[in-house]
């Protein structure tokens, strides 16, 4: 039945999608390694986050309870991952039941960071035999824009790493649960982030798409998923799909990929640094707060505040137009018409008026100096135009 | 008498057809509604829509509390959505828990109404719901207090935006009816600010 309301891929924009491939260009104009924006928030409760990576949008909470242990490993804690696809990420999850890929999710995210061993479970021991913390991750997803599992491990390691368990102490018999006000809480040791990294690939490996979106995971031949941790550790591969994919093509992938591991691995901690800052300064922190409704309505609050807001975003944006007036940034600078000048080597020389003749950047990240006319002196910077709405 | 701060910004998922983050004080919750979409075959009502509501926890399943909420949210938007207009299909309403504060109940049924006039579904009408307190000193409250047993009673009000009347209620907790009579009469003046933020958010988008 949910199979009707599910979206489907149509040959048409899986052609075009080829097509575009094939001109080195993406859809959403990013580069081929090039990954969304990400960006983390936290609760109000330690241990809960919220993280987006471009539309995908992933709520994860850590939660601890007292348990017996498991008779085969006494000394050691439990940790549990469980990822909920949300029916309000895409019509076709349905709620409380597993699906394939849920169950598929949920190994892969066990694997990465339960089998690499990347939370200390010795350390959450309460009594040896009788009494360990069990951790548990519930991860709801809450919007499908694809490549859920990079977001869905972003948003357990940064819910892991925020998260703090209330201290316990005994007295020969009984065990006391101290609560939050009582004695400070106690955060859980992490060894190392293993966090994974997805790549589409086509055309059996001849392009190869980092963070694929909803239409480049639909029509893809295979997912590459690669676990990599802050050292450069490879903690898990999975290669899901048909594709028949050299080694050296794996392995210069996982090269590429230890680089985002890193920027991944440093923005989590800095988030989780700057939130605990946020609180010893007893600062109001939360999903309430005012920095998630920017450019919204806030109930008591005049209009007019938006309104100036509005107006300065567009004062700024005319700013960052280029002063040239034959120049032309057209779509977040991936494509730019450019006079003709002088300097021949970092400009192209295209026709203003033919649309047929637009060049192609292929990485827009690249910032293009290109010098003007002599008689001004200044430099004019191309950069992407990036947050233009 | 304080009242509460509400923010929301609308929109803020891509799938969904209607959707909202909203936050009143500090419970905050996000809110989809997908509709009309295709019934499942056993659920499916021959003269109008079938409204599904999901309750979704922050942590662990839905327990019993969480069924509850579902079918206050179920009963409300079943009331007010033109149902009539889209026979044989369903409205999916889902809510997810981001935090809360005690007014979750309230919190996600004004956020299934801003999430509702977000997708463009037919409605009868709007609505507001608003949860009050009574303190262990007898005194009546918006915000919960910071210790939850100091709470001797709890009051949820739904009404409509047409004729202002009320669709929905619920308490828990022991009162007189003196207290109930209060707290409903303070309810309905502040459903009225709540209408106006309502409309005043959906201008701005």
């Amino acid at each position: 039945m949910s199979k009707v309301r599910e979206t489907l891929i149509t040959n048409c924009e899986r052609k075009f999608l080829m097509k575009c491939l094939s001109e080195w260009r993406r859809l959403d104009g990013r580069s081929f390694d090039e990954f969304r924006p990400l960006e983390l928030k936290f609760g109000k409760q330690w241990g809960s986050c919220y993280v987006s990576l471009g539309n995908t949008k992933v709520l994860a909470q850590t939660s601890c309870e007292i348990q017996q242990p498991k008779s085969s490993r006494p000394s050691e804690g439990i940790l549990n991952i469980n990822i909920e696809l949300n029916p309000l990420a895409a019509p076709h999850f349905e709620a409380g039941r597993q699906s394939e890929l849920s169950v598929q999710l949920n190994r892969l995210l066990e694997k990465c960071v339960k089998d690499s061993k990347a939370v200390d479970l010795e350390s959450l021991c309460i009594k040896t035999n009788e009494k360990v913390w069990a951790l548990k991750v519930d991860i709801n997803v809450l919007n499908h824009e694809g490549n859920i599992l990079d977001c869905a491990s972003i948003a357990m390691l940064a819910s892991l790493t925020h998260f703090r368990r209330p201290d316990v102490t005994c007295d020969g018999e009984e065990f006391i649960i101290h609560s939050y006000q009582q004695r400070d809480p106690i955060p859980t040791v992490i060894h190392h982030y293993p966090v994974c990294i997805t790549y589409a690939i086509f055309n059996g490996g001849e392009y190869i798409l980092a963070d694929p979106s909803l239409l480049e995971e639909g029509s893809a031949d295979a997912m590459l998923t690669i676990g990599l941790n802050g050292f450069k550790e490879l903690c898990a591969l999975h290669l899901g799909g048909k594709a028949e994919l050299a080694p050296s093509i794996i392995l210069s992938t996982v090269s590429k990929a230890t680089s985002r591991a890193t920027v991944v691995i440093e923005e989590i901690k800095k988030s989780v640094k700057a939130d605990t800052e946020q609180r010893q300064e007893k600062a109001s922190v939360g999903f309430h707060t005012e920095d998630n409704f920017k450019t919204t309505l806030v109930f008591g609050q005049s209009l007019d505040t938006w309104h100036t807001n509005k107006k300065k975003r567009n004062k700024k944006h005319k700013k960052a137009q280029p002063q040239s007036q034959n120049t032309v940034v057209i779509d977040k600078g991936s494509v730019e018409h450019v006079p003709q000048t002088e300097n021949k080597k970092e400009v192209w020389d295209v026709d203003n008026n033919s649309d047929d003749d637009l060049i192609i950047v292929e990485k827009p990240k690249v910032q293009i100096e290109l010098l003007t006319d002599s008689e001004e002196d200044d430099v004019v910077i191309l950069g992407p135009v990036k947050n233009k709405k | 008498m304080s009242k509460l701060k509400s923010s929301c910004k609308l929109g803020i998922l891509s799938r969904p057809d209607g959707s909202v983050l909203f936050s009143q004080d500090e419970t905050t919750v996000v809110a989809g509604v997908y509709g009309p979409v295709e019934s499942k075959a056993n659920k499916a009502l021959v003269e109008k829509a079938c409204v599904e509501a999901h309750f979704r926890p922050k942590s662990g399943l839905p327990g019993v509390k969480d069924r509850l909420n579902e079918s206050i949210i179920r009963n409300v938007c079943e009331a007010a959505i033109a149902t009539a207009m889209y026979p044989r299909t369903s409205v999916v309403v889902v809510i997810q828990e981001m935090q809360n504060n005690g007014q979750l109940i309230s919190c996600a049924l004004n956020a299934a109404c801003l999430a509702l006039l977000d997708s463009g579904i037919d409605m009868k009408c709007m609505f507001a719901a608003v949860t009050c307190f009574i303190h262990k000193d007898e005194s009546l409250v918006f915000t919960p207090p910071i210790n939850e047993d100091q709470v001797k009673a709890m009051f949820m009000f739904v009404f409509d935006s047409v004729e202002k009347s009320i669709i929905a209620s619920h308490t828990d907790g022991s009162f007189s009816v003196e207290q109930y009579k209060d707290a409903l009469s303070l309810c309905k003046e502040e459903c009225a600010n709540m209408f106006d933020f309502f409309k005043k958010s959906l201008t701005i988008k």
